[in-house]
């Protein structure tokens, strides 16, 4: 079992390193007392109060509904606000997520995602489930976790992903004044949501409940029915002229 | 420093779940009956050489240790087209719902299939 | 050359800072020690007060809050659910202070309706069988991060510049005037130094650290209070007990999920606040005689909040009798430095007022007359705080 210098019970951390100008990453590793109840959050803020005030890592909320504590534990992308820290005697790797550029140690780039999520125009309240007059906050809570996990955008910067293309669903199932057209016709391109590999990562690591990878599916759905219809549109007029 | 993984992003399925194995065990099978694909056609080949040549080929091709090499082509085979099928339904909007269902069943079929091909293998 | 203000502490208070301050032509910059946000503010329950909560006990606080109640749905459009808010009366002791509570409410210029025993679980289907009636208020719910960004976003595109993960260290003085804000970039592992005309302390609970740094006092009380969200959407409506306002008496949805608040004490170091399970059960019991299912729900997290509430050091341990109002502390009048100002109390639905207040002492101080525009600008939405920042900069 780890302990402290102290002597308590302690969880052994490993912690993603690299500061903002840095070539290379490195891993620093951390015993870090241990209280019952504790979250990954918590172990990095114990950190940076008592050990390392140079660690940075994003944190608003601490109830999973900001998005912005995302990272990889333990090679899963988690919100470290609800996520266990584990048992004392325990082993934690923590690591930024994957997909987005490091700015610094557990910090990323979200500057892209954000930009493709404008792209598609989804608003942050939804109307669809009506409560009074109509309006409660969307589910997702653009953490990009979904982002991280895709084998496909592990491997294709290019491809929209599924926190995109779950946006473009909603808003094409409730369109709110948004061009559905042109949402609908970015999503029927070789990297929208015909670039999906079906390893359904996404909503497996979605904290809210989302299900990208569903509605990816979905939009798929659509866009088939779309085609054929099309498809068999011409060759009836076809057979007439 | 992009953060993007690369390959291993999809080869590397530690702390993913089902979708993610499948999609490995899908990919690391059709690489491997594209390998088999290869050797296969060199095989062929070899009835350029005459009858004695194939001949020789015929004999090796009867032993348990080479139908032991030919069930693991019918599991890669298997594996791969369940995947397919998969990918397929799932990926054209059908069964969304019914994601878990699907694979176990696609995993229910292939054994049996597979089982089935073993054993009119050694027979 | 534009005069230069330096803003520390990146919350919400600091968010409305730089944007009315950008606004009046001011060139900002804030210094946050973390990420934005992640102090006091992201981590409140999501409430935007009508002003009931506080109308029976603090006044002065009643009215502030829903006079922004609607300046703030005018300037973040779609930042709000419309939910409205009950407040309960779940015991007869409860239903003995409606009319003191309806009353404090139209005095303050709160309104409200009266709902029956009937009308409230009609119109509140996850309320209490227990409950004896109802007052509605204007609650609304918010997103505790993404309207604070707002603020930031367009203040940022007026040309603020925003540092998280800076954090002020030391000041450079000439005299009893402070030239420049020394800061640790925490990301490049290294210091800069940010020249000011100005320094404004806002830093919430961490504020009495920040102005220790020019030698001055700010009677500052860190009050945390535990939070606890459980799976599962059990009410529309902002649920409040009508009563004074206690521990766990306010249960209101979250996306989601549902949000049950709060406990209230105080400490010294808002850096060393540990949730106490007994205040995690204590608010669900609670919790659970305003919307029952929030009890047999899955428990998502439990967390603390630090309000930097106004009091000296010593005074009520429990911080619920100390006003929710804010106030701000000149320090050329105390000694400390002569530019310098601590803006500190509040809460998050007051963020844009406690601005106001604050630019117009700095502009004062500064010799700036353009009046404040913040009542009417409509604010870019959050994601505008991503898409125009200059990364790395």
């Amino acid at each position: 079992m780890n302990e402290t210098t102290d002597g308590e019970a302690a969880i052994r951390v490993t912690v993603y390193r690299r500061r903002a100008g840095d070539t290379d990453p490195h891993y620093d590793d951390f015993d870090v007392p241990y209280r019952p109840g504790m979250t990954v959050l918590d172990i990095l803020m114990s950190i940076r109060s008592h050990q390392d005030a140079e660690l940075t890592f994003r944190h608003s909320c601490l109830h999973a509904s900001c998005g912005t504590c995302g990272m990889r534990v333990n090679r899963r992308e988690r919100l470290a606000c609800v996520t266990p820290a584990g048992a004392p005697g325990d082993q934690v790797l923590i690591e930024p997520l994957a997909g987005a550029e490091v700015r610094s140690d557990l910090v990323v780039d979200m500057r892209p995602f954000y930009e493709s999520l404008d792209a598609v125009g989804r608003p942050l309240l939804r109307g669809d489930e009506h409560n009074h007059d109509g309006h409660r906050l969307e589910d997702c809570i653009e953490c990009s976790l979904c982002t991280s996990a895709c084998p496909v955008t592990a491997t294709d910067g290019r491809y929209a992903g599924p926190a995109v293309l779950a946006a473009t669903e909603r808003v094409l199932r409730e369109p709110r004044g948004h061009d559905a057209a042109a949402v609908l016709e970015r999503a029927d391109r070789e990297q929208g949501a015909w670039r999906c590999h079906l390893a359904l990562e996404c909503s497996q690591v979605c904290p809210a409940g989302v299900d990208p990878a569903g509605a990816i599916m979905r939009l798929r759905r659509d866009l088939l029915r779309r085609h054929l219809a099309l498809h068999v549109h011409r060759a009836r007029n076809g057979r007439r002229s | 420093m992009t953060g993007r993984r690369g390959v291993r992003g999809w080869l590397d399925p530690r702390g993913r779940h089902s979708g993610m194995w499948t999609l490995v065990a899908g990919r690391v099978a059709g690489i491997g009956l594209t390998c088999y694909l290869y050797a296969h056609l060199a095989v062929l080949s070899l009835l350029t050489r005459g009858p004695g040549t194939w001949d020789r080929f015929v004999a090796i091709a009867g032993h348990p240790a080479f139908l032991a090499l030919d069930a693991v082509l019918v599991a890669g085979l298997l594996v791969h087209a369940a995947h397919g099928v998969r990918v397929a339904l799932q990926g054209s909007g059908l069964l969304i719902g019914a994601r878990r269902s699907l694979m176990v069943a696609l995993a229910v079929v292939g054994v049996a299939v597979g089982l089935v091909a073993i054993v009119l293998l050694f027979n | 050359m534009r005069q230069r203000v330096v803003v520390i502490g990146g919350g919400g208070t600091g968010a409305a800072l730089a944007h009315d301050l950008t606004l009046r032509g001011l060139a900002v910059t804030v210094l946050e020690r973390g990420e934005l946000t992640s102090g006091t503010t992201g981590r409140h329950h999501g409430l935007l007060h009508s002003g009931g909560r506080y109308a029976m006990t603090d006044r002065q606080s009643a009215v502030e809050c829903v006079q922004e109640n609607r300046i703030l749905r005018r300037i973040a459009p779609g930042s709000f659910e419309n939910g409205g808010g009950l407040f309960v009366a779940v015991t007869d002791d409860d239903a003995d202070q409606r009319d003191e509570f309806v009353d404090a409410c139209a005095e303050s210029g709160i309104p409200t309706r009266l709902l029956s025993r009937s009308a409230a679980l009609d119109a509140e289907p996850g309320l209490s069988p227990d409950v004896r009636l109802a007052v509605q208020v204007p609650d609304a719910t918010m997103d505790a991060m993404r309207l604070p960004l707002r603020f930031f976003a367009t203040a940022q595109r007026g040309g603020a510049v925003l540092r998280p993960f800076t954090e002020a260290v030391t000041f450079v003085s000439n005299g009893r005037s402070i030239t420049a804000v020394v800061a640790r970039d925490h990301m490049a592992g290294r210091n800069v130094a940010v020249p000011a005309d100005l320094v404004i302390n806002a830093a919430g609970p961490w504020s009495g650290r920040v102005a220790a740094m020019a030698g001055a006092e700010v009677p500052i009380r860190p009050s945390p209070g535990v939070l606890v969200a459980v799976t599962g959407r059990w009410c529309t409506h902002v649920v409040n007990r009508l009563h004074k306002p206690g521990d766990g008496d306010i249960v209101l949805p979250q996306r989601g999920l549902s949000v049950v608040g709060t406990s209230s004490w105080t400490v010294d170091d808002p850096d060393e606040v540990r949730v106490s399970s007994e205040h995690v059960r204590a608010i669900l019991r609670e919790g659970m005689r305003l919307v029952p299912a929030v009890g047999a729900a899955s428990m998502r997290a439990a967390w603390a909040a630090v309000r930097p509430l106004i009091g000296a050091t010593g005074s009520d341990a429990s911080g619920r009798t100390l006003s929710r109002t804010f106030r701000c502390f000149d320090h050329a009048a105390d000694g400390g430095a002569d530019n310098l100002i601590t803006i500190t109390g509040g809460k998050a639905t007051t963020l844009r007022s406690m601005a106001e207040a604050t630019a117009d002492i700095a502009c004062a101080k500064l010799g700036v007359t353009t009046p404040c525009r913040t009542r009417d600008a409509v604010l870019l939405p959050h994601t505008a705080y991503y898409t125009s920042a200059e990364v790395g900069a």
